[in-house]
């Protein structure tokens, strides 16, 4: 009877555990991120250029978070779907966390749970270089967005949170596609 | 009933939804905006900025309850307030968040926020954002410093190390004070750090 009981609350906890993982955003991969798999490290000013120059893609997307803010976590489900829509297109979308250091764990399920499988950041260092390194002209509200080219020219950028139309509408001309019809209804 | 929310939503949604970087902050030299509308500070009292004008400055701090940055440099500005009126320095915090978005940023608790802190200058209820937004301030904390002549000569963070007081190697914001408490020019005059976007509410403050 002990070993049915117990084998019914297994079920239960994975079903459960199911039920957890499908309020994962759209875009999400299926099998979800174990914590540990997110690969997460430090990034000072100094090496952000080496962030923001990927070589072999045409744009890449910065987006600095955190955890406590709620726009971020807001927004960062259309960002995820936007890596994952354009990817092959040449989009690289790279987060960066300005979480404190007691909140790294906090931070790290969070992209676990966004199923984030490519690599990310978290800041660290002095915040004025970090800012200019981005964009001098960012103020350093959270969440700030900052788009580049292949050269890792700046194109555009943005504070405060924004919307799967207004990310698509910035990156599609980047990627030089042809019109701004979402690349989901062409499919 | 379903249809209204969602159109509230919606428009809420666009008038938040990504602002350029970056809104005209204040610039240096010029006097401050707003400073006569009155505001309800913590201690129950209508405060303007004029009002706590001090002989030989004023400090406006945007600050809220909720932002952990706020949170990691709030002893840093309550003690720099408490401190800036035997400088000759005029203080007001101001919290210009919309109470909707994180209620932590409710009136009712920076009521307590200010008796736990000891705070001795005005902490002020910035109701409808409107002065946060006359300043172009952006993020909180975030402070502007006027000299006696009311001309603004310091603008950006308190420190540059939010995380650790132990470990700030520039006090930008208290060698400001300083400096106009001396009759001093600024040393730095600009700065900036990172810190919670301030959740303005969407109706116009005029």
């Amino acid at each position: 009877m002990r070993p049915r009981i117990l084998l019914i609350t297994a079920l239960a906890f994975v079903l459960g555990a199911c039920a957890a993982r499908e309020e994962k955003p759209v875009a999400a991969k299926p099998d979800s991120l174990t914590v540990d798999q997110v690969l997460f490290t430090p990034v000072a000013a100094e090496s952000l250029s080496t962030v923001i120059r990927p070589g072999d893609s045409k744009v890449t997307l910065v987006n600095v978070w955190a955890t406590w803010c709620e726009p971020c976590r807001e927004e960062f489900p259309g960002l995820v779907k936007l890596a994952r829509t354009y990817e092959h297109d040449g989009l690289r979308v790279v987060f960066v966390s300005a979480d404190f250091t007691e909140a790294l764990p906090e931070a790290r399920t969070f992209l676990a749970r966004q199923g984030v499988d490519w690599p990310t950041w978290y800041k660290t260092g002095g915040d004025q270089a970090f800012i200019d390194a981005l964009d001098s002209k960012w103020t350093g509200a959270l969440p700030g967005t900052f788009v580049y080219d292949a050269q890792g020219k700046l194109r555009d950028s943005w504070e405060g949170k924004a919307d799967y139309a207004k990310l698509e509408a910035t990156v599609r001309p980047l990627l030089s596609l042809p019109d701004t019809t979402s690349k989901e209804s062409r499919s | 009933m379903k249809n209204t929310h969602a159109a509230l939503l919606a428009a809420s949604l666009v008038l938040v939804s990504g602002a350029p970087v970056s809104a005209d902050p204040l610039a240096l030299g010029t006097k401050a905006p707003m400073a006569t509308t009155k505001m309800k500070t913590a201690a129950g009292k209508d405060v303007t900025i004029a009002d706590v004008k001090g002989e030989k400055g004023t400090l406006v701090v945007f600050t809220c309850n909720a932002c952990p940055w706020a949170k990691k440099w709030e002893e840093r500005i309550v003690k720099l307030g408490n401190e800036a009126g035997a400088k000759g320095i005029g203080m007001i915090a101001i919290n210009s968040n919309d109470p909707k978005v994180n209620a932590e940023d409710g009136y009712d608790v920076m009521k307590t926020r200010a008796k736990e802190r000891g705070m001795k200058f005005a902490y002020a209820y910035d109701a409808t954002s409107g002065v946060a937004k006359a300043f172009g301030a952006t993020r909180t904390p975030e402070a502007f410093l006027f000299d006696a002549s009311g001309k603004l000569v310091y603008h950006g963070t308190i420190d540059d190390n939010a995380d650790d007081a132990a470990a700030v190697k520039e006090a930008y914001l208290n060698d400001a004070v300083n400096a106009v408490s001396a009759g001093k020019a600024v040393a730095v005059s600009e700065t900036k750090a990172l810190g919670c976007g301030i959740k303005f509410r969407n109706k116009s403050a005029s």
